[in-house]
């Protein structure tokens, strides 16, 4: 299932095919190897936790279209919780990214020829000003209640 | 701490819920012997708001960053309330910020409730092990045990979930690895919750006493 993973990345870049060249064992290297490569598409997505910090190594899985239940591509996301794969065909593609029981699945449409339809936005999120409004209103909420019983009990 | 969608295998999803209907059929139905409620909404009302933002308060404990719970501190100033508040905390969190998740409403209620129904549990020890202690005394060290004992129930909980329903097709060794690092970050979490909640306790021993005493 890596070394899937890997032969998605060398398609674009020669470092890739160099990392395939080390990763063989010794006694292979004796016979001709011959590395081909292309240019393809490649999906790339970044986890973070929503502090705001990047998920450091955590375990992506991606389902292709095709079959839900076997992860097509599987590896860790970077440094900065990113992680490549390139799609090889259209419809949408599943993503699970997790890391110590945190995580999420993301569902990405991917059109003929390997490009993100262009219908889909990624979720924003929320930002601190929503969040700070939302804890505002809920705490004004039980606070309002409090009050209200208070005013009962006189 | 809170459990998203999509981690947990739908049977434990459901057996979460399962769990938590139970346990407030039986709260609810103390909460009508020992008390008026609507004497006591009031406090687990606000008591609830401290939850939900609690949980939005991060301590970052390198490699991990974590966030505080409160379970503890509900358990000991709400008793038996702290279970409906814990529930609607995480019903408002799940909903409005997407901390948890609504299939996971009734694990995560679990995880966090029953550790802080055992806090109250433990407070109310002081009466009996720490008799012949003074007030502050007593009432500092069971909420201290309160405190951790509930966040540390909790993280064990949250571990033993995580870690028999690791998907096969993950890497389970390095899943592992990762959850043990978040659950030694837990550790001093335990400390931090269980000071912040003597420091609670001891606040209302001195401005209102009668908080403290939660019929049980």
């Amino acid at each position: 299932m890596h070394e899937r993973n890997g032969l998605a990345i060398i398609g674009g870049s020669l470092l890739g095919a160099i990392a395939l060249l080390a990763g063989l064992p010794p006694g292979a290297r004796a016979h001709g190897v011959s590395v081909q490569s292309r240019t393809t598409n490649a999906v790339e997505i970044q986890a973070v936790y929503d502090s705001g910090k990047p998920m450091e190594n955590a375990q992506v899985q991606v389902y292709a279209p095709d079959d839900p239940s076997t992860p097509y591509f599987v590896g860790q996301t970077d440094n900065r919780g990113r992680f490549v794969f390139a799609p090889d065909q259209a419809g949408d593609w599943e993503i699970s990214v997790r890391q110590a029981g945190h995580g999420k699945i993301v569902v990405i449409p991917v059109e003929s020829g390997g490009a993100i339809a262009e219908t889909f936005t990624n979720d924003a999120g929320l930002t601190p000003l929503q969040r700070g409004v939302m804890a505002g209103a809920v705490t004004w909420g039980c606070v309002g209640t409090a009050l209200y019983f208070r005013r009962g009990k006189v | 701490m809170h459990i998203p969608d999509g981690i947990l295998p739908a049977q434990v999803c459901v057996g979460g819920y399962a769990i938590a209907g139970g346990v407030t059929w039986y709260v609810l139905r103390r909460i009508r012997q020992v008390s008026n409620p609507t004497e006591e909404i009031p406090k687990a009302a606000m008591l609830a708001a401290a939850f939900f933002i609690g949980s939005s308060i991060n301590i970052p404990v390198p490699p991990v960053s974590i966030h505080l719970v409160l379970n503890g501190p509900l358990g000991v100033v709400l008793g038996w309330y702290a279970w409906p508040a814990i529930l609607i905390g995480l019903f408002l969190q799940a909903v409005l910020i997407g901390h948890g998740g609504l299939t996971t409403l009734g694990v995560n209620a679990v995880m966090m409730g029953i550790p802080a129904l055992i806090g109250f549990q433990v407070f109310k020890l002081r009466h009996q092990v720490g008799k012949g202690w003074s007030m502050t005394q007593s009432v500092g060290v069971f909420a201290f045990l309160a405190g951790a004992i509930a966040l540390g129930l909790a993280a064990l909980i949250f571990f033993g979930l995580i870690v028999f329903t690791i998907p096969a097709e993950l890497n389970v060794l390095e899943e592992r690895s990762a959850l043990t690092a978040l659950m030694i970050a837990h550790i001093p979490l335990m400390f931090i919750e269980g000071i912040f909640t003597l420091m609670l306790a001891l606040f209302l021993l001195r401005v209102k006493p009668n908080l403290l005493d939660n019929p049980g």
